[in-house]
């Protein structure tokens, strides 16, 4: 008889993160290094994306394996997700060295939290430079990113530095592994 | 690393979710499906984490369905099957082999998401 794979029930937010994109897993490491910090167990768990759909529709059922890599997801100790600004906002209210500032993301004013907007913003932001930073799985940049994307090229070739590895248009590179 | 583990843990099953009209291929069962498989067969290289290959997606399963009396469609995910990439020498994802009678007739890198590009790639190579 299969046996029905069966999931730890977990106890601390997991991190779902791109193994597939460099830039991530640089932060996923910070965040790991950061979450080890304090006494006892880490106070994140983190896991890479991977490759099965249903491996995650065990942590959530809602949990699409394409939208796990589209933005970053927090999978909740009660089973609820956060995704993009909100997920890195409880990051940031779990690790040891980052909780003392992170409670001014939860600071409501008339029902708006100005201070989780910045880290909105700034997620967004972030996640659209990736193709500049080392993300290797990245799809062509946004419009505003391109002309930066153009200077760096520029500033390698001047430099005589290799061209960033970048897919083309409709091609990506196969993720390095 | 700390991760996730699951127990008992292979669900990696190559099965379809619901509403997805196009079935994952492993090593395991390519030659079975593939190889030896009968008529016109498009097999899609892809990753979850390739960004192309999700602006495909849609457009892929709409192609499935129209050419679903036609052509059958496989996946191959890259990033768990790696033997199998190296294998048909896959540059980049996505790309779509064409095969017939276990043979390769046709190969489209990168192609362009619209639902009539692909139908015409796939049907051009199988003639």
């Amino acid at each position: 008889m299969t046996s029905i794979p069966q999931i730890r029930q977990p106890t601390r937010p997991i991190l779902l993160f791109d193994d597939e994109c460099g830039v991530c897993r640089h932060i996923a490491k910070w965040v790991l290094k950061s979450a080890q910090k304090g006494s006892g167990e880490p106070s994140i768990v983190e896991r890479p994306i991977g490759n099965d759909p249903a491996a995650l529709h065990l942590l959530n059922p809602d949990l699409d394996i394409w939208d796990a890599y589209e933005t970053i997801h927090v999978v909740m100790p009660d089973g609820s997700m956060k995704l993009g600004g909100d997920a890195v906002g409880v990051v940031l209210q779990n690790l040891p060295n980052t909780k003392w500032f992170a409670w001014i993301f939860a600071i409501e004013v008339f029902g708006y939290r100005p201070f989780q907007t910045v880290l909105d913003v700034g997620y967004m932001i972030l996640a659209d430079v990736r193709p500049v930073l080392g993300c290797e799985s990245c799809a062509t940049p946004s419009v505003w990113v391109r002309p930066i994307e153009r200077v760096i090229k520029w500033a390698r070739t001047i430099l005589g530095a290799a061209p960033p590895s970048r897919p083309s248009d409709h091609f990506t590179g196969l993720p390095a592994h | 690393m700390t991760t996730y583990m699951l127990e008992d843990s292979d669900t990696s099953s190559g099965e379809r979710a619901a509403g997805d009209r196009i079935r994952t291929v492993t090593s395991a069962t390519f030659a079975a499906l593939v190889t030896n498989g009968e008529g016109p067969i498009v097999v899609e290289f892809m990753s979850y984490g390739c960004a192309h290959c999700r602006v495909l997606e849609p457009i892929i399963q709409e192609v499935a369905k129209v050419l679903t009396s036609k052509v059958t469609i496989f996946r191959v995910n890259v990033g768990a099957e790696r033997e199998l990439a190296a294998r048909f020498e896959i540059q980049g994802t996505p790309t779509l082999l064409m095969v017939l009678d276990g043979e390769e007739v046709g190969r489209a890198e990168g192609p362009r998401p619209t639902v009539a590009g692909i139908e015409a790639a796939i049907t051009q190579s199988f003639g």
